[in-house]
């Protein structure tokens, strides 16, 4: 990662950081590609024919996994009308520099908050708020400039002053801190009425990816957001909805903004909906069941297994139609590559060999839903490679237990074992029935092969997160193995490039790079090479370059593995067969978005048909 | 309590005892302890009988037969890969009832009958051992401070106010979570000691009573020694009020230990408890409700049973208490 970190702010830093992204890590966030739904489809489901709902999904599910294709969809668009959406937790608050928001959490911002950019189908970012943003030669500095005419939902007019006053506020927020520090940014200036200068402290060609995230990217009032309290209880965006109210842990409403900025290709008012209730139904069967039952229109899940219980549903004639999605969010987990037996990569290859992915995807209850990770891109994400793909291990017992016999054989073995002793380490999970049942699968292989002892530990996810963390002892963390989640849809520096820089100052001094500390590497796998390509892929804006840069790096985690892969995570938006629009949605410049990764909805364009 | 003098020593000076009372009825059948019994407390008797057999036979097919007793290894995920043929299974993961598994299979593949047997086993010990400290030592605490009083009697009663005012589940979260390794000793042994409060206060109150009984004044009157009075008058007629107890505690124990397990905190993976299937089974309740169902049903029946023969001993032990 090319941000200076350095001293107690940089770890505080990251610490805050490696807290707003325990959700993505191991909450179940899982991130995607969008899943179409046709003129044709969406006919035919107003219809009711169940039979024919399978083609709103449009995927190929002779090959078992979620259909990531976006078309665009031309059907009469009907303004007016209420949606129930059913999410799976509450939102920890209402504003985006402080609060965590996860997906959950997105859906309703969305609503509320327009943001500067926004992603496209193929991966790429083009504005939204803005009219227009360009870069200088070296990355450093970015000029964008806002649409006119555009207030906030109290009447106030947005001016580029508006985001220097957004930026005071962001560099004090819990949220925002930690992404202005991985994004390089350093200064935001008004250079006129409607224009503003991004500077930033490091070249960073992925800038517009953080102007599309809630921390950066979601535009709130400032003047009302000088009382933080106020502003939670009563946000104040530009977006297309209005914030009217929040019942906690019951219901949050937003109604139509009636001045919004937005027109659909026809010229027609954006919203199309008068109002959207969001409502926190923790648990997966209850949220589904909801709709199922008409008491939401909408189900929001990153379950794997509720994607599987929704299809059953839909199958036996249930009127549902699933958005579904699967992007670049891969399961897993990392070996503490700092800590015995795990420095030694013979033994994380051989308990990579000794993971059967597709029973692993069973357990998680993704078969037919989930593709085998090779990596932190989906098949469906324009940075896939083929090569690291090939290069990945796959299951082999023989070299597994091969591996793991000359490790424990070998007089010199890293964990101070006699020779011939077995292995032992612990694999930690959080205590989620889904990761509890595939530890337990990886467990009943590796320790068949009677070379290693694992002991199997779940702790909460907040323990989990520290553990891994490890900041009591300089941040390497006295862990084993962990399970985890990497990558997401975002550009691939926003997670590749602090994961792969140096874990600790001493591994920063002996790398030349005194003032590159990242405690959000946790698997404390530190490369050279794989970090100098992650830099140069923050250089340079063309895409061809920077895919052979994330192409390089994945084959040397393929051939380190300081990680493991299960399945790249599904998730979807289970709605009625009314709700249209969640998959076709466009920028205002006509291109289409990127569906509903993350299951995160989209509803400035969403009607019901 | 067959003999007499464990009951008062006024037996030695020809006063009819109650245990004497009860020896002296007409002869009945060895089994009527099990045949006087109400009809639901006999059914829940025979459950408990069927629990605890099952539980002894799936520890000793694991530890004594490896594994060669007719019940099916709780940690087979058929579907995985066999070492030994060097393929993967063919088994199903939730699986509905069949020949070969008679309750199904969990979502790794593995057969739910089995695991629900060997997580009786977990159950089992941790009733036992909980029930064991509790009426041992805090059965001797409380008799003894209920009869000696005094200080003693302060101070041990004011340390069990003090540890009872902790919500017990709370308290015990946090012990066994300081824990990373958790064997069934070490969950059985903390859940025992917290055990030891509730019992000392049962046993206290009992004493308490029983102090004040005419037999206990008449030993003291003949000079008995205080520690014989504890151990032979007090301590044997405090023991039937507190195994009536321990069977009402070990029901509470074992939903303790079945929310620690559901909570990931009881014993070590991959070990079945019926918590542990419950919390595993449940993400599966819309595709197979009755993995969840088979836990929690031994798990309420056991519970059910064991208030339910509980109960019955308290409400002997009452009637023999009131007779005395």
């Amino acid at each position: 990662m090319s941000e200076r970190l350095d001293g107690r702010l940089a770890r505080l830093l990251a610490a805050l950081m490696a807290f707003a992204l325990l959700g993505a890590a191991c909450g179940g966030s899982d991130d995607g590609d969008a899943a179409p739904a046709d003129e044709e489809t969406a006919a035919e489901e107003s219809e009711g024919d169940a039979a024919e709902e399978e083609v709103a999904e449009a995927g190929d599910e002779a090959e078992g996994d979620v259909d990531t294709e976006i078309e665009e969809e031309t059907g009469d668009r009907v303004s007016g009308g209420e949606l129930a959406v059913g999410l799976e937790a509450e939102l920890p608050g209402m504003r985006p520099w402080e609060d965590t928001c996860a997906s959950a959490c997105y859906n309703i911002f969305i609503t509320i908050y327009d943001k500067l950019m926004e992603s496209t189908e193929t991966g790429q970012y083009e504005p939204w708020l803005l009219e227009s943003i360009e870069p200088n030669e070296d990355f450093t500095q970015w000029v964008g400039t806002l649409r006119s005419g555009i207030t906030f939902h109290n009447g106030v007019e947005l001016t580029a002053q508006s985001l220097v006053d957004m930026f005071a506020i962001q560099q004090t927020g819990s949220q925002s801190q930690s992404q202005i520090a991985a994004s390089n940014l350093a200064t935001v200036d008004a250079t006129g009425d409607l224009e503003v200068t991004y500077g930033l402290s490091q070249p960073n060609s992925a800038f517009p990816a953080y102007l599309s995230r809630a921390q950066l990217g979601m535009v709130f009032e400032p003047g009302a957001a000088a009382d933080p309290d106020a502003f939670n209880a009563a946000p104040v965006g530009t977006g297309p909805f209005a914030f009217e109210s929040r019942d906690l842990d019951n219901e949050t409403i937003v109604v139509r903004n009636a001045d919004y900025w937005g027109t659909d290709a026809n010229g027609t008012q954006l919203p199309y909906l008068d109002k959207i209730s969001f409502r926190p139904i923790p648990d997966e069967g209850t949220r589904l069941d909801a709709t199922l039952s008409g008491t939401t229109q909408v189900a929001h899940t990153l379950r794997q297994n509720t994607i599987r219980d929704a299809r059953t549903e839909r199958d036996g004639g249930a009127e549902i139609t699933l958005f579904e999605f699967q992007g670049s969010n891969v399961g897993g987990g990392m070996f503490n590559v700092l800590v015995p037996p795990f420095d030694d990569v013979r033994v994380r290859k051989a308990l990579v060999h000794l993971t059967p992915q597709d029973q692993v995807i069973e357990a998680l209850g993704g078969t037919g839903i989930s593709l085998p990770g090779s990596q932190w891109f989906s098949p469906d994400s324009p940075w896939y490679s083929e090569a690291a793909a090939a290069a990945w291990p796959q299951f082999d017992f023989e070299a597994g237990k091969a591996l793991l016999e000359e490790y424990v054989n070998d007089p010199e073995r890293s964990d101070g074992k006699a020779v011939g002793e077995k292995i032992e380490y612990e694999l930690s999970c959080p205590p989620d029935p889904t990761l509890i049942a595939a530890m337990q699968v990886g467990f009943e292989v590796a320790t068949s092969t009677e070379l290693v002892d694992i002991n199997l530990t779940n702790y909460d996810q907040q323990t989990h997160i520290n553990y891994a963390l490890g900041a009591e002892n300089g941040f390497v963390g006295s862990h084993g193995a962990h399970c985890w989640r990497f990558s997401d849809d975002n550009d691939p520096s926003v997670t590749i490039n602090p994961a792969f820089a140096p874990p600790t100052a001493e591994i920063a001094e002996a790398a030349g790079i005194p003032d590159v500390v990242s405690p959000l590497n946790f698997a404390n796998y530190f490369d050279g090479d794989v970090f100098q390509a992650a830099v140069g892929a923050t250089r340079t804006d063309n895409f061809e370059e920077r895919k052979a840069l994330y192409e390089a790096i994945n084959l040397k985690l393929a051939e380190d593995v300081p990680l493991w892969y299960s399945g790249y995570t599904a998730t979807a938006l289970i709605t009625d067969a009314s709700v249209q629009g969640l998959v076709s949605w466009e920028l205002p410049s006509g291109t289409l978005g990127q569906g509903m990764p993350n299951a995160e909805g989209r509803w400035h364009q969403v009607w019901i048909g | 309590m067959s003999d007499p003098t464990l009951i008062s020593p006024l037996a030695d000076v020809g006063v009819p005892t109650a245990a004497a009372a009860l020896d002296a009825a007409p002869s009945r059948s060895r089994f009527a302890w099990f045949t006087d019994m109400p009809r639901l407390v006999k059914v829940s008797a025979v459950w408990l009988m069927l629990v605890v057999f099952g539980a002894i036979y799936a520890k000793l097919d694991e530890s004594v037969f490896g594994g060669a007793l007719p019940l099916q290894d709780p940690n087979l995920q058929t579907n995985n890969f066999d070492v030994n043929t060097g393929e993967f299974g063919t088994g199903e993961p939730l699986e509905g009832i069949s020949f070969n598994h008679w309750l199904g299979t969990d979502a790794i593949a593995r057969d739910t009958f089995s695991r629900l047997v060997h997580g009786a086993w977990v159950s089992l010990i941790v009733a036992g051992v909980s029930a064991a400290f509790g009426v041992i030592i805090g059965g001797f605490i409380g008799s003894l401070v209920g009869y000696i009083r005094g200080r003693l009697e302060t101070v041990a009663m004011a340390v069990i106010d003090v540890i009872l005012a902790f919500p017990a589940l709370v308290l015990l979260l946090a012990l066994v979570s300081v824990f990373e390794v958790r064997s069934l000793g070490l969950i059985s042994f903390v859940i025992g000691v917290l055990s030891i409060p509730a019992y000392t206060r049962v046993a206290r109150a009992n004493s308490l009573a029983i102090s004040n009984r005419e037999f206990v004044l008449a030993a003291q009157a003949i000079g008995t020694r205080r520690r014989q009075i504890l151990f032979r008058e007090i301590i044997p007629n405090v023991l039937p009020t507190l195994l009536a107890y321990a069977m009402v505690a070990a029901a509470f124990v074992v939903v303790v230990e079945g929310s620690l397990s559901f909570l990931g905190l009881s014993v070590q993976l991959p070990q079945s408890t019926w918590g542990n299937m419950i919390n595993q089974a449940r993400r599966d309740i819309k595709a197979n409700i009755a993995q969840v169902l088979w836990p929690s049903l031994a798990l309420t029946l056991t519970v059910l049973a064991l208030n339910q023969v509980g109960d019955y001993f308290q409400r002997r032990s009452a009637v023999r208490q009131s007779s005395l």
